[in-house]
């Protein structure tokens, strides 16, 4: 049988490298946009620091596919899937026939619709090696703009903060994760951003970039400011064509059950591109971090291999600007709750804030109370109802336990 | 039963903690939101950033595992003899 993975991220690595220990028999096909082998997007923040070097940041050897009879194609992108015949046409030429396929593929950054030498995007290896250059051309105490208000917006606050780039951010709504955060915990992140020395611009529109052959500036809704580099985290997009054209379902991601089938027959989804059912949180999510990533690539296998099992995993994401740390667990999607209460207050040093759903904690954010971490993942795990003891949870000073 | 070294380098932790969700018996989250090493869920002294325990094969796997499961491979293993079974160097 052959199973063919569109996608040689994490997801799709894994789901390969678990295939072969299932079942060795099985020919295992890994189809790789990127021409390199698997390295971590995460760790791409540590190497611009130089905590690591650039050869840390792989996870596999170029040589592992080869060991571990994984037949690796990299640099290749698939253009189309037929799914009555079974086969997806690939970007050299080729067309591929599958007895199983698992689309991988992940994201595509969102980008603004123009572009200047200073502009910079951070989602891959060679968006990272751009950005490094012009970190390097860029002295100490030169402006900086950061557009955005999600996670890759901290990652570029604390590397313009790690080379003395005095910051400005923007972003469209009041605060960080406008859609998820209540006003008060997105005056917290606002208050100790500007507390840090970062200009913080809500409500505020990117319209244009200025500069000849450079970037010198940035005109905004709200002014003109001075930019000599300008980071942009707008999020991801998936890349749909091919996958919507062949009659895959999809909504917000790649629509798939708690096995990761589609709605067509051998047709799988994993990873950031997939918005899956989660018994969890009894509810279809989307979960892009590593993790997840590695948790869909086994659970897929195993649904491919006949040991099926759904998956469990409460999924969390983790970052940190200037200092506070802010951990997402489970299903955050505000307009899923029935209702969000806060444990803390903007003065405090730090908010956690708590999303129920039929009296159930079905996800909660932590905005610098990390101690909450533990005990709140429990809970949703365990589907605690705690709808009854609410007044003593939304006191900051009570533990939790 | 082989005996192992389990370090987390906490410059390098960024609090992930897929450790955590992979080998509980082995990781904590601390306050600082960073992955500390238990010995098998029991805390004989302080919680600590290495321990070296002896583990059954099968518990050397998971520990592995959660290892593996670092974005940031912030998870180090040592064999008795000091040499580094992971990340492989």
């Amino acid at each position: 049988m052959r199973v063919v993975i569109v996608g040689g991220g994490v997801a799709g690595t894994t789901a390969a490298e678990e295939l072969k220990k299932q079942d060795p028999s099985l020919e295992v096909v890994l189809i790789s946009e990127e021409p390199l082998a698997l390295y971590s997007r995460v760790l791409l923040p540590h190497y611009i620091k130089g905590k690591v070097p650039r050869e840390r940041v792989f996870l596999k050897k170029e040589s592992w596919y080869e060991e571990n009879n994984i037949e690796w194609l990299p640099g290749i992108s698939v253009t189309s899937l037929d799914p009555d015949n079974a086969f997806v046409s690939l970007s050299d030429g080729r067309e591929l026939p599958y007895d199983r396929l698992i689309i991988a593929t992940g994201g595509d950054v969102r980008h603004l619709p123009f572009d200047l030498r200073g502009v910079s995007y951070f989602r891959n290896l060679d968006d990272t090696e751009h950005m490094l250059q012009l970190l390097n051309e860029t002295p100490s105490g030169s402006p900086a703009v950061v557009y955005g208000g999600g996670f890759i917006a901290c990652e570029y606050i604390n590397l313009f903060a790690y080379r003395s780039l005095p910051t400005t951010i923007c972003f469209r709504g009041k605060h960080f994760w406008n859609s998820v955060l209540s006003n008060e915990s997105g005056e917290l992140i606002n208050n100790h951003l500007k507390k840090n020395g970062v200009t913080v611009l809500p409500d505020t529109v990117l319209e244009k970039v200025l500069g000849e052959k450079e970037l010198t500036g940035v005109i905004t809704s709200n002014g003109e400011l001075p930019a000599k580099i300008l980071g942009v985290g707008m999020g991801i997009e998936l890349d749909r064509s091919w996958i919507e054209k062949a009659g895959v379902e999809c909504n917000r991601g790649i629509k798939t059950n708690e096995f990761f089938e589609t709605n067509l027959p051998n047709i799988y989804a994993i990873g950031d591109a997939v918005e899956f059912y989660d018994p969890t949180v009894e509810r279809s999510i989307q979960a892009g971090n590593w993790l997840s990533a590695i948790v869909h690539g086994r659970t897929v296998a195993k649904t491919i291999t006949g040991n099926r099992e759904e998956i469990k995993l409460v999924s969390s994401y983790s970052t940190n600007a200037l200092g506070l740390e802010m951990i997402f667990i489970g299903d955050t999607n505000r307009e899923a709750a029935d209702k969000v209460v806060l444990r803390g207050k903007t003065e405090d040093t730090g908010i956690t804030e708590l999303f129920i759903r039929s009296g159930c904690l079905v996800g909660a954010v932590l905005l610098g109370r990390n101690s909450d971490r533990a005990p709140l993942t429990k809970w949703i795990q365990s589907k605690e109802q705690i709808e009854s003891h609410l007044d003593r949870i939304q006191n900051p000073n009570e533990p939790l336990v | 039963m082989p005996k192992i070294t389990v370090k987390v380098d906490v410059d390098l932790c960024i609090g992930a903690a897929s450790c955590v969700t992979i080998a509980p018996e082995t990781f904590q989250m601390n306050n600082e939101n960073k992955a500390e090493v238990l010995d098998r869920g029991l805390i004989p002294d302080t919680p600590s950033y290495e321990r070296t325990m002896e583990v059954t094969d099968s518990e050397l796997a998971t520990i592995m595992m959660g290892a593996e499961s670092c974005p940031t491979l912030a998870v180090f293993i040592f064999d008795e003899e000091g040499k580094q079974l992971f990340p492989e160097e």
